[in-house]
């Protein structure tokens, strides 16, 4: 794609993997908001979704695993003026760095966090995350994950978040319509791409799921929680 | 503590020099809170063991210190002085007037500070007032002071300025223009928070954890702010892997680290200097940093505002330490001293914004920025851009001069090189320690807080004199031709093995004897003198 949000890079990720829509997606976003790439800072994870840093043109930061808020927070507040983003997979925001997402949407901090969920801790081969479905064989839990899996976005609910979104990284055409509207978003916006690892999920069944849009954002952020198959914008606060 | 306060600086006002050393548990009400107030015609550096006047609001503290009073001293038991107060919270106040008779004082001095005290509470002042005067009236004055200056006054007016380490540590930081601060609560920096927070330009952020601290002060100075954080041990050991990539980004970054007693939470209120060691090799693998150990007011106030030119200009981590006994403890200087501290001129933020922005508009062609963050350059210090001025990256892997990821074995050695290339001529800028006394052939070493207690000891015994550490990190290697010279060098250190011994050892191959202490408390004067004069560092 002929993108000024593009590098000559070339992405590091699986043949197939989620990662390539989800980077077409956001450079979509990015250019259809007519944001210049300079006045955009995308703070990175780190992981597979997270080595997007070197194929994006922004200014990039890749951080450390868990920690691509609180890097976030701090460019926000020395500088509103800019977009941020903070972007990486749901080990790294979600299992690692739990405690910075759950304080950001306290606090309502004016920045976009997209978290990559790919239910599974992949750069590393393969270890169960927090949000690994329960049952799944792993390479950290051959006889299936005891747990019962944490919902990003459900938390998040809890916490005080005024902008909550699901999409599939297949979907490239929603994810970026939900990705410009995160953007656009004053406040906390949260926005969960669902995109199962090829590789390191082999017992997952995405087509199960029985995943359903919604028309219409609930009017009480609460009233997300527990419904993992809706997609699409679930609550924004004006 | 604001009693401590109020009577040394109504002291200062008569002219005398004062120290107040505070104690106190890790509970908010009751318990063993006490100070002690040292106070000369000379400058004061050290707390002392044992005391001359002793009062005690209850029988905890009485008991936990009437064995410090000399043998000629006074013990006073305030439920046992009649005085008669309209609140509980001017007891203090009524306290002091008692003290204040009993050195033989002018009470209009003593008020007249506490009307500067409560100038913007008048009801509250009308209290106070009538307490001191209540506690004065119940005292008699005792023959505690040398005769020679029993008088009402030393006569001569002298301009002292009385802060806390926390204060002026805090003036340099607001002398530096400093704009960010993110601060998780911890003994023994809370002060630093509560005072940059009364500021209103600087940005403060209480974050969930010291992680997310050190990193949202790496991404307001990445975005272009002087930024710091302040923690103690525990803070620090969360906040490594920041330093780490603030380290390999090359992001400036001010870290105030107030040691407190470890390991772990230790003794949560009470001071240490035992985290050296950790603070010049937190962090996985190898990257330049800056190590600075004020040890008095003024050098407070210096490398408070120094430490963010320092962060700039090398654009590494800067790790100003304090501990609790400097950073709480109440001390005195001239003003006149203070007011020579040369600050340097602050370096950018201005200045260097406006030069990376020039060039990073410049190296721009078709629409894709050029602007090579991590140029490698002679110095090894690149230029540096801000979000909003131009594209760049920013990168905690390897990377390339332009922030792409790397695991090319060429560039790795290159940019390696270019960080640690950084930092190899600062003493060439600033030598890193500072020597006192010129006769003494006996060597006493400090860093940080020991400065102020040697410098006593060696006015008196000037067959010592002193070499003060104020910038262990990178070791200042001029110093072993000072140190060579010496018959001995002794390090006097408040941790349990000697780190700044070891480490002068390691430098420059000379023996290094120490004199040690480990259990919270700073030196004492006649504790100090004690152990040098029966060489207990033989």
């Amino acid at each position: 794609m002929n993108n000024q949000f593009s590098t000559k890079q070339i992405p590091t990720w699986c043949p197939g993997c989620g990662n390539y829509l989800f980077l077409a997606s956001i450079k979509k976003a990015l250019n259809e908001l007519k944001l210049d790439p300079k006045n955009v800072v995308v703070t990175y994870d780190i992981g597979c979704a997270a080595n997007m840093v070197n194929n994006l043109n922004v200014c990039g930061f890749a951080t450390l695993h868990g920690r691509s808020i609180p890097v976030a927070v701090g460019v926000k507040m020395a500088n509103p003026k800019l977009t941020v983003i903070a972007q990486g997979g749901e080990g790294g925001i979600v299992t690692e760095g739990g405690n910075h997402l759950i304080h950001a949407a306290q606090r309502n901090d004016d920045i976009t966090v997209i978290i990559n969920n790919n239910y599974v801790f992949a750069l590393t081969t393969g270890q169960t995350s927090a949000a690994t479905p329960k049952g799944i064989k792993t390479r950290s839990t051959p006889e299936g994950n005891p747990h019962e899996p944490l919902c990003p976005l459900d938390i998040v609910a809890a916490s005080g978040a005024t902008f909550l979104a699901r999409t599939l990284a297949t979907d490239l055409e929603k994810t970026t319509q939900i990705i410009k509207e995160a953007i656009k978003h004053k406040g906390f916006s949260l926005v969960e791409i669902i995109q199962p690892c090829i590789i390191w999920l082999k017992d997952y069944k995405e087509e199960t799921k029985d995943r359903v849009y919604l028309t219409k954002p609930f009017k009480d952020p609460k009233e997300i929680i527990g419904k993992e198959n809706l997609l699409g914008i679930l609550y924004q606060k004006d | 503590m604001q009693a401590g306060e109020t009577f040394s600086k109504a002291l200062n006002k008569l002219g005398f020099y004062t120290l107040v050393y505070p104690e106190y548990p890790s509970q908010i009400r009751g318990g063993d809170n006490n100070i002690q107030i040292v106070f000369s015609s000379e400058s004061v550096g050290a707390p002392q063991e044992k005391i001359d006047l002793f009062l005690a609001f209850n029988e905890i503290c009485l008991n936990n210190h009437k064995n410090e009073v000399k043998k000629e001293g006074l013990i006073f038991d305030y439920e046992k002085l009649g005085i008669k107060v309209e609140q509980e919270l001017v007891k203090n106040n009524a306290a002091l007037g008692f003290l204040w008779k009993t050195l033989g004082f002018d009470l209009t001095v003593l008020k007249k500070q506490l009307k500067e005290d409560f100038k913007n509470n008048q009801k509250i002042l009308e209290l106070n007032l009538k307490a001191v005067g209540m506690g004065y009236g119940k005292g008699e004055v005792a023959p505690l002071r040398p005769e020679r200056s029993r008088g009402t006054s030393l006569g001569a007016r002298r301009e002292i300025i009385n802060l806390t380490g926390n204060e002026a540590l805090v003036r340099g930081i607001l002398a530096a223009k400093a704009e960010f601060a993110s601060i998780y609560p911890m003994t023994p920096i809370n002060a630093v928070l509560a005072f940059l927070a009364k500021e209103k330009k600087v940005t403060i952020f209480r974050p969930e954890d010291e992680i997310a601290g050190i990193m949202a002060a790496i991404g307001a100075s990445y975005a272009g702010k002087r930024a710091m954080v302040a923690t103690s041990g525990g803070g620090f050991s969360l906040m490594v892997e920041g330093l780490g990539m603030a380290g390999m980004a090359e992001i400036p970054l001010v870290i105030v680290l107030g040691q407190r007693t470890g390991p772990s939470t230790g003794m949560a209120t009470y001071s240490s200097q035992a985290d050296l060691n950790f603070a010049i090799n937190a962090g996985q693998g190898e990257f330049p940093r800056i190590v600075l150990t004020p040890g008095d007011l003024p050098e407070l106030y210096r490398l408070g505002a120094e430490v963010f030119n320092l962060a700039e200009i090398y654009q590494v981590p800067v790790i100003l330490m304090t501990d609790k006994y400097l950073a709480e403890s109440r001390f005195s200087e001239l003003e006149k001293n203070f007011k020579e501290v040369k600050l340097k001129p602050s370096q950018p933020p201005f200045a260097l914004r406006a030069s990376s922005f020039a060039q990073a508009t410049e190296d721009k062609s078709e629409g894709r920025s050029e602007y090579r963050r991590y140029k490698i350059t002679p110095s090894g210090i690149s230029s540096r851009a801000f979000p909003g001025q131009t594209t760049f990256l920013t990168n905690s892997y390897e990377h390339d001069e332009f922030g792409f990821s790397t695991d090319d074995a060429m560039m790795r050695k290159k940019m390696m090189d270019k960080r640690m290339r950084k930092l190899q001529d600062i003493d060439k800028e600033d030598k890193g320690y500072e020597r006192y006394g010129d006769k003494g052939k006996i060597t006493l070493v400090s860093w940080g807080s020991t400065k102020g207690i040697l410098l006593d000891f060696i006015k008196e015994n000037p067959e010592y004199n002193l070499v003060h550490f104020w910038r262990p990190w990178p070791f200042p290697m001029e110093v072993k031709k000072v140190l060579e010279k010496s018959k001995r060098v002794i390090c006097v250190e408040g941790n349990y093995s000697g780190q700044m011994a070891d480490m002068i050892e390691l430098k420059t191959g000379l023996r290094v004897q120490r004199i040690l202490k480990d259990d919270g408390r700073p030196f004492f004067k006649e504790e100090l003198e004690a152990r040098i004069k029966n060489k207990e560092y033989e």
